[in-house]
């Protein structure tokens, strides 16, 4: 048991956490969000720091790392905010193109680790409420012609994308894992349309309307939910470190105003009701990270402890994330609320993580449906 | 990064746990898991046992006859002990007053006091809390005043946990007025005995005497048992707090209870009820959270490399969490909590009930635990010290 990280990963850490700094700041990102809500420079700038191949293996050029280094690069993206589709790309479809047959799924590997495709995932429907399982969009074909028609909504950065991989349902009833399987779609083909939108965090998202749209296989119904699971519960890992990065630099950002901010003549830091404020905050803070480190420590796991694990990530992540972001924003008072000033872009940032990939009551199902009779980090 | 433990840690654990199975007797167990009042001799005997083993100073080094165990051993026999339903071994002697004895106490005191508390023989108890000094301690007013070889002490302790059982008590006494409080208070191991000294239960809300006043009234106490430098005894109790560490979060403790939470909920109909069973689900997530951020402590102890200033945090959490499975087995027996019937509780057995389900103390319990979130510096002092070092 150990929970130090490893030189080459602090290192990685460093590289991420300089660009952020120096080439990602405050300003920058108001621009990107302006213009969209993705920049195909600050992409290109991500794809040069070499990390677009994090997990990409290397035989398809990538890095080959792990869900650890997966975290130190979230966390350090996080703390800018950066708005780019970074988990989406380089770890939740690469999960899922590593999962699908190789004449799919590896020049779209190669492509991803040179930084010249975006590939994202495309499962959300209006009735799925976070049910992975819950797929209405119908696929029908064989071999490698087949026909998706359906709507997918909330794809990330889907304006962008070179390719989506779909979940569509092959047989079965609405709700039914054994009767999904997973597609790659093309844009710019006749039957699909992509219809971008601002994100409530400045990012970019879309809806991806395909109608008998040309498709090919990724992963045959069988191995696809469970294909499709792993990509999800890579996603909750992504989304707990960048979190915990968001969250970190959030209370820096409060602290520094409680130390400076003077009402009544001294520093609101002085006032012991927000000196417990704080002090709740840094333990849902502390919480947080320690449930971050143990949802990337649990990916590799069997699928079932695995999704008990990181849906307890995600619940105690969910609660974090609304604790921190409204209390930080109530500890600025009236700055706070501001679009002007950064941490009203945390906090909206931190509401959307908590919709992404199942939100708190959502988990709190799972977490609820999958308990046994022992409990703990090792259970 | 690594979430399990090694081969060589495994290995011990596996010890511990063989070990633990062939030397913890039912007897107690069966009333550890239930709530059951465990008395004198119950909590005796197994101290005995582990000391026999050389355990009772299971966090002691070699060189007073600990063991010598690193941060991880030293959390899996805790882990091992608790979950087998070990009692919590009374800490007031070898978790608390040795470490002080050992780090500023004469050759000749540790000769002739950790002995003693090493083999469970000896029963101490703490003296801290006054009636005017509960999370303010520096303002203690009980005085030891030095006459030739010995201290004369008079005044009041309070809050003294299982004192009606004390064979030597601990005490912080003021020996000087000067100054800022904290500089005038002295570290004073006391003979229970010693004539002057009246020891009073307080009843606690549940009906349960668990905690005393201790009343010295010109009680001698020879000045060979002072520890350390006279009006230096602030700086030993705050020693003694540092060496608290992760224990007192008492996660593998929560572990445990959080199975019993189940248990009773199933005997009781209410574990398939989705309202009850997603609060269960909310307190299982509390706890691995908690047990992730001591095992973060735990690693960072063992590599030196980062350091991590959270023991406020360990037990803001760890008392809630006592708080709320406690509450959560009390809701789960419903009504049937609501009758008090102390020959059940004592007896550990009552008609009627479910398989599974003791339910007689479960509400008394959960009174007890109000204790926690007040003890040992209360929530809100402890928030006071996290917000110091967030906010500097």
């Amino acid at each position: 048991m150990d929970f130090d990280f490893s030189d080459d990963q602090e290192m990685l850490r460093d590289t991420v956490r300089r660009w952020v700094e120096r080439g990602y700041d405050f300003e920058r990102r108001r621009a990107v969000v302006k213009g969209g809500g993705f920049s195909r420079e600050a992409w290109q700038e991500i794809a040069d720091l070499g990390i677009c191949g994090l997990q990409v293996p290397e035989a398809q050029g990538g890095l080959g790392l792990g869900p650890v280094d997966a975290m130190v690069v979230l966390e350090e993206l996080g703390r800018g905010l950066v708005l780019e589709p970074y988990a989406a790309v380089a770890l939740v479809a690469t999960s899922l193109l590593k999962s699908g047959h190789a004449a799919a799924g590896e020049p779209r590997l190669q492509h991803i680790a040179e930084g010249k495709e975006i590939v994202v995932l495309a499962h959300e429907e209006r009735q799925s409420r976070y049910r992975l399982a819950h797929v209405e969009t119908t696929a029908h074909g064989s071999g490698h012609a087949w026909r998706l028609s359906g709507r997918k909504i909330a794809v990330p950065a889907g304006g962008a994308a070179n390719a989506f991989i779909v979940s569509a349902r092959v047989g079965g009833a609405v709700d039914d894992a054994a009767g999904i399987g997973l597609f790659l779609v093309s844009p710019g083909q006749p039957g699909v349309e992509v219809r971008s939108y601002p994100t409530q965090d400045g990012a970019s998202g879309a809806d991806l309307v395909m109608k008998e749209a040309g498709a090919i296989e990724l992963v045959a119904p069988g191995g696809a939910f469970a294909a499709l699971e792993l990509a999800a519960d890579t996603g909750i890992a992504a989304l707990c470190a960048e979190a915990v990065g968001a969250m970190d630099k959030l209370v820096t950002i409060t602290v520094e105003y409680m130390n400076t901010r003077k009402q009544f003549g001294v520093a609101i830091a002085s006032f012991q009701a927000l000196r417990h404020r704080i002090a709740d905050v840094k333990m849902q803070l502390e919480l947080a990270r320690s449930m971050s480190y143990y949802a990337t420590l649990k990916l590799g796991e069997e699928p079932a402890p695995r999704r008990r694990a990181l849906a307890q990530a995600k619940v105690q992540l969910g609660n974090s994330m609304r604790f921190v972001g409204q209390q930080c924003i109530q500890l600025h008072g009236g700055i706070g609320v501001t679009d002007e000033y950064a941490a009203s872009h945390y906090f909206k940032r931190l509401t959307v993580i908590e919709m992404t990939f199942g939100d708190t009551l959502f988990q709190i199902g799972e977490v609820s449906r999958r308990m046994q009779t022992t409990a703990g980090v090792f259970a | 990064m690594d979430l399990a433990f090694t081969p060589d840690e495994l290995a011990f654990r596996e010890q511990i746990r063989a070990w633990v199975r062939d030397n913890l007797p039912k007897e107690i167990s069966d009333k550890v898991r239930n709530s059951i009042h465990l008395t004198r001799d119950d909590q005796q005997r197994w101290a005995k046992i582990l000391g026999k083993q050389g355990w009772l100073g299971w966090a002691w080094p070699k060189e007073f006859g600990g063991p010598g165990w690193n941060a991880i051993q030293k959390h899996l026999f805790e882990e091992e002990t608790a979950l087998a339903g070990a009692p919590r071994v009374i800490p007031f002697g070898p978790v608390m007053v040795a470490p002080v004895i050992m780090a500023f106490g004469t050759p000749e005191q540790q000769k002739r006091f950790l002995p003693g508390i090493a083999s469970g023989e000896v029963w101490w108890s703490q003296g801290y809390s006054e009636p005017g000094s509960g999370s303010d301690l520096a303002s203690l007013k009980t005085k030891a005043e030095r006459r030739g070889d010995k201290y004369i002490v008079n005044g009041q302790k309070t809050w003294t946990t299982l004192g009606q059982y004390g064979d030597w008590i601990f005490c912080l006494v003021r020996t000087s007025s000067e100054g800022k409080p904290q500089t005038g208070i002295s570290f004073l191991l006391i003979d229970m005995k010693s004539p002057g000294i009246t020891v009073r239960p307080i009843i606690t809300m549940e009906g349960a005497h668990e905690v005393n006043e201790v009343w010295f009234d010109n009680v001698e106490v020879p000045a060979d048992q002072l520890i350390g430098e006279e009006n230096k005894g602030w700086t030993y109790a705050k020693h003694l707090l540092a060496h608290e560490r992760t224990n007192i979060a008492d996660v593998n403790r929560a572990k445990r209870e959080l199975e019993r939470v189940k248990r009773i909920a199933q005997a009781e109909g209410v574990y398939d009820d989705g309202r009850f069973r997603d609060q269960i689900a909310l307190l299982e997530v509390d706890v691995v959270a908690l047990e992730m951020m001591v095992l973060r402590v735990l690693s960072a102890e063992k590599s030196g490399k980062q350091s991590l200033d959270v023991a406020g945090l360990l037990k803001i959490r760890g008392s809630e969490i006592q708080q709320r499975y406690s509450e959560l087995m009390m809701l789960a027996a419903g009504p049937a909590a609501v009758p008090l019937d102390r020959e059940a509780i004592e007896a550990g057995w009552q008609p009627d009930q479910p398989a599974g389900a003791f339910v007689a103390p479960l509400a008394s319990t959960y009174f007890n635990m109000r204790k926690t979130t007040i003890y040992g510096g209360s929530n809100e002092v402890q928030r006071n010290i996290v917000a110091q070092t967030v906010l500097g």
